[in-house]
């Protein structure tokens, strides 16, 4: 599973958490944070991009995760 | 010197304003449609698959509509373009419950004017009548979890409790000042009006948006009502629209409904103030507890919790020209209540109005009481009386009941009865505004 495999479901997801987002703006170097995610929104991403790739990433993976870059590699290398 | 003989013509509570109101239902999705169904006896009692699960023996209730809530607000009028868009956020993805009391939360404050003249956010406070509201959100994630757990919605903590509807409501009509659940069981709706009303009257807050939730039942709730015999709808399974009977021989217990009400309560000065109509007032209110854990009504409980709704509003028996009454349809109930309301009021029941809304909205459990209050203020500010459905073979000769039309009549005052599992005992009165 190539990253933009990977982007395209986080983005689609994002948009799914966030519906009054523009989807123009749901670029990689953002956080979520920026897009205007609250804490439980982040989560939300996270739990439903793990359910629509089939994989299960501990918590703990994510701590150090940026942007949706980062949140992008973590689940890229579960999804491999 | 026992309750019933202590004189019955001192106000001991101040009258509290209903400046708004508003109801999503199966039989009008805002007061004005429901307002229509009541006049014309309309019944939103059908054929309905009741919740996915292993089938509920009873196929028969009143069902809200399906409805998006993105697509109901665009169908409201006056909802200023910020607001829609924070509804939008802090519910789109709420359950069920919570976006059917943001509608009609919505057409209360719309309707008491509070988009335009505002109150004081910090005395502005959140009664959500019920608890235990949301078990088929819980019960529908349940096969889910035990398969993936770390699935699970991140959400869950937030919508599985009762208080979700305080933190949503509070953020989008930024009400400050108290708010909290109360359950009361069936009795929820009229201990949440009662306790707003004592708030108000207390002066801790100068209007409250009382709100009936939806019980949102899974088929797990609907098998205990049943297995508990509170069921109706075995025998008229084929007729629908004829299995809720209140006050009839053929009565067989209740029909489920749903619905999510609000009402806004608020004090006099305040609403004066605003320069807002009082659409009426709640003159007075009563909760009262049998000492009884189980299911069964007590008469004396219901006579109890009758006569200080009177005491409490400085009125006699005779100043009650009409009786929302609980009258689910189970036989046991409807027979309690007959008999309290006669003991209550005596040589003034052949005058007394009655009629029961659950034969034409079902029983709403939780928002029950607020469901009822929402129709008796119709009915007392348009001057008509809903018939009272299926009523056949009346298991009382002496009660005034409303016949099968509706009835053309000025009521001035109206007692609304609620009592609930748990010997939970409450009334309350409203009187038409300018009276």
């Amino acid at each position: 599973m190539t990253q933009l495999d990977v982007f395209q479901t986080v983005k689609r997801v994002t948009l799914e958490v966030l519906p009054f987002l523009p989807p123009e703006e749901v670029s990689i170097e953002k956080s979520l944070k920026d897009l205007g995610a609250n804490s439980i929104d982040r989560m939300e991403v996270v739990t439903r991009s793990m359910e629509s790739l089939g994989i299960k990433v501990p918590l703990v993976e994510f701590g150090k995760v940026k942007n949706l870059e980062g949140l992008v590699d973590v689940l890229q290398r579960f999804a491999n | 010197m026992s309750q019933q003989d202590r004189p019955i013509n001192r106000r001991s509570t101040a009258p509290i304003a209903v400046t708004g109101i508003g109801i999503t239902s199966s039989i009008g999705m805002n007061t004005g449609e429901f307002s229509n169904s009541l006049r014309a006896g309309k019944s939103g009692i059908a054929r309905w698959a009741l919740p996915a699960g292993p089938l509920v023996p009873v196929g028969v209730g009143a069902r809200l509509p399906d409805f998006s809530l993105v697509t109901a607000l665009q169908q409201v009028e006056g909802v200023p373009e910020p607001l829609r868009r924070k509804i939008g956020l802090c519910a789109g993805r709420s359950p069920l419950g919570v976006q059917a009391a943001v509608l009609a939360a919505l057409e209360a404050w719309i309707m008491s004017g509070l988009d335009r003249a505002s109150l004081d956010p910090q005395r502005l406070g959140i009664i959500v009548a019920g608890s235990n509201l949301n078990p088929r959100y819980s019960y529908g994630l349940h096969e889910k979890f035990q398969q993936d757990p770390e699935y699970l919605t991140p959400r869950y903590p937030l919508h599985y409790m009762d208080t979700d509807y305080v933190g949503t409501l509070s953020e989008i009509f930024q009400a400050q000042g108290e708010g909290f659940t109360v359950g009361g069981a069936s009795a929820s709706g009229n201990v949440a009006i009662i306790k707003a009303c004592q708030a108000i009257g207390s002066d801790v807050i100068d209007a409250c948006l009382v709100i009936g939730a939806l019980a949102d039942l899974s088929p797990m709730e609907l098998q205990g009502f049943y297995n508990i015999g509170a069921l109706g709808g075995r025998n008229f399974h084929d007729q629908p629209d004829k299995a809720c009977r209140p006050f009839d021989l053929h009565h067989e217990g209740f029909i489920y409904g749903q619905a999510g009400a609000c009402m806004l309560l608020e004090s006099t000065d305040s609403a004066q103030q605003r320069g807002v109509p009082e659409l009426a007032r709640v003159t007075g209110g009563a909760l009262v507890l049998d000492g009884n854990r189980l299911s069964d009504p007590n008469a004396e409980g219901e006579a109890r919790a009758m006569t200080q709704a009177l005491v409490r509003s400085g009125l006699n028996p005779s100043d009650i020209d009409y009786l929302n009454a609980h009258g689910t349809a189970s036989p046991l109930g409807d027979e309690t209540e007959i008999k309290a309301v006669k003991g209550v009021f005596k040589e003034h029941v052949p005058r007394l109005w009655i009629n029961s809304t659950k034969g034409l909205t079902g029983h709403c459990l939780t928002a029950a009481g607020v469901v009822e209050a929402i129709a008796v203020v119709i009915q007392l500010q348009q001057g008509f009386l809903h018939p009272n459905k299926n009523l056949e073979n009346p298991i009382d000769s002496e009660c005034r009941f409303c016949p099968p039309e509706s009835t053309l009549v000025s009521i001035r005052r109206a007692m609304s009865n609620s009592f609930g599992f748990g010997g939970i005992d409450t009334s309350i009165i409203l009187e038409r505004g300018g009276l």
